[in-house]
């Protein structure tokens, strides 16, 4: 009797020191999740990583709003280097009239990627020439 | 250990990563330094990270562990479970939405991942109802000094991390004369004396060993001072905090961090 529990302790031990396969597949996840992550941060450290900003603005969508008329744009940033507090300034200006300017400040834009905003005008820009562009940058 | 506890192990380590991790989450400077922080600081932190959590494994994983490629394996865990949990809450608050470009969302989830996953190491500890306490203090007992050092660098760590991406941080230490950053600093060390004098280290009940005012004074509170001073610079230098600074300025800022980082060294041995 003594002897029979003895021996059906000696696997129950042993299999409570072996890893269960649950850990394995969370420790391999995590594995893939490290190399993934340095992967990703390594190559944009090889890549222009700090070069300086670069932000060029586009005009999306122009639309009559209650009030005057609203300018949709995409501002982006073509470096590595993130930017801060990027002053982003709408001129519009026709003949005959004074040019009227409309600005905005977004407040990060990352490096290789977009921030959208928009610019409100009293007058119809597509009755001039709208120009929209960064006016600067801070480092963050 | 069968699968089932160790899937129990495992949604402790969840749930640690988000009670842990919550603080940072939702603070906005954590998002823009995720982008906007240098690429070989933030390979490195999260390097360290990973060092960090080998040994708090050790210490007080999600599992009692027998071997270096146990505590390896858990550190990977951890850092996994910190890596899914930012990551699906990043994108819950919508910090993280999918239109941005890649370095973007890798950045803001690797560093949220830092605090998080040692949540998830945590987790286990503050969360499990039955913890092998006495193993967790015959390890303490064993690593000894060494072993009180990291653990002082482990909690200096985890506290200064949650304070210093605030721009408050910056901002104090501007308002404050060098006589307030004296007044904290001795403050910090007084703290943390007393903590280290009531709490004690290492199981020991009372005064650590040698007994005497002036060997725990050099012993313990001096140099968790000085870790914790070490850990502010390491983790403030991190997020670019340091970068063309007069050395004053720093030196105000480090008294600043040093002061919950002082905290966190005094306390580690009531979280980890």
């Amino acid at each position: 009797m003594n002897r029979e529990s003895k021996a059906k302790d000696i696997p129950r031990a042993k299999a409570e020191q072996q890893v269960p396969w649950l850990e394995w597949v969370a420790s391999g996840i995590g594995l893939l999740l490290v190399l993934g992550i340095f992967g990703v941060i390594g190559w944009q450290a090889f890549n222009g990583a700090s070069t300086p900003p670069a932000i060029t603005v586009e005009v999306e969508n122009v639309a009559p709003v209650e009030g005057g008329h609203r300018v949709l744009f995409r501002a982006r940033n073509a470096a590595g280097g993130a930017a801060a507090q990027v002053e982003i300034e709408g001129n519009l200006s026709a003949a005959g009239t004074d040019p009227e300017t409309s600005r905005v400040v977004l407040d990060y834009i990352p490096g290789h990627s977009e921030r959208r905003g928009g610019l409100f005008f009293t007058r119809d820009p597509r009755s001039g020439v709208l120009s929209v562009r960064a006016m600067g940058f801070s480092e963050p | 250990m069968t699968s089932e506890r160790y899937a129990i192990g495992l949604a402790r380590a969840f749930g640690g990563a988000i009670i842990f991790g919550l603080p940072l989450l939702m603070t906005m400077e954590m998002w823009s330094l995720g982008f906007a922080m240098g690429r070989g600081r933030l390979l490195l932190l999260v390097a360290f990270t990973l060092v960090l959590l080998v040994g708090l494994s050790y210490f007080s994983g999600f599992e009692k562990t027998f071997s270096l490629k146990e505590d390896a394996m858990d550190a990977l865990v951890a850092f996994g479970v910190g890596v899914i949990t930012s990551g699906l809450l990043l994108v819950a608050l919508a910090v993280v939405t999918f239109d941005m470009s890649w370095g973007d969302i890798v950045g803001r989830v690797a560093l949220q991942s830092v605090p998080a996953s040692i949540g998830a190491m945590l987790g286990r500890k503050q969360l499990g109802a039955e913890q092998d306490m006495k193993a967790e203090e015959e390890r303490k007992q064993e690593a000894g000094y060494a072993g009180e050092l990291f653990l002082m660098l482990a909690g200096a760590l985890f506290l200064a991390f949650n304070m210093a991406p605030t721009e408050e941080m910056v901002l104090i230490s501007y308002q404050m004369t060098p006589w307030h950053a004296l007044a904290l600093g001795v403050l910090s060390l007084l703290l943390l004396h007393t903590f280290v004098y009531s709490i004690g280290f290492s199981g020991q009940e009372g005064r650590p060993e040698g007994g005497t005012f002036l060997s725990t004074f050099l012993h313990f509170t001096l140099t968790g001072y000085g870790i914790a001073l070490l850990v502010s610079l390491y983790v403030l230098w991190s997020f670019g905090r340091t970068d063309n600074v007069a050395v004053a300025e720093i030196a105000n800022m480090l008294v600043v961090l040093g002061f919950p980082a002082s905290l966190g060294a005094a306390t580690a041995r009531l979280v980890v």
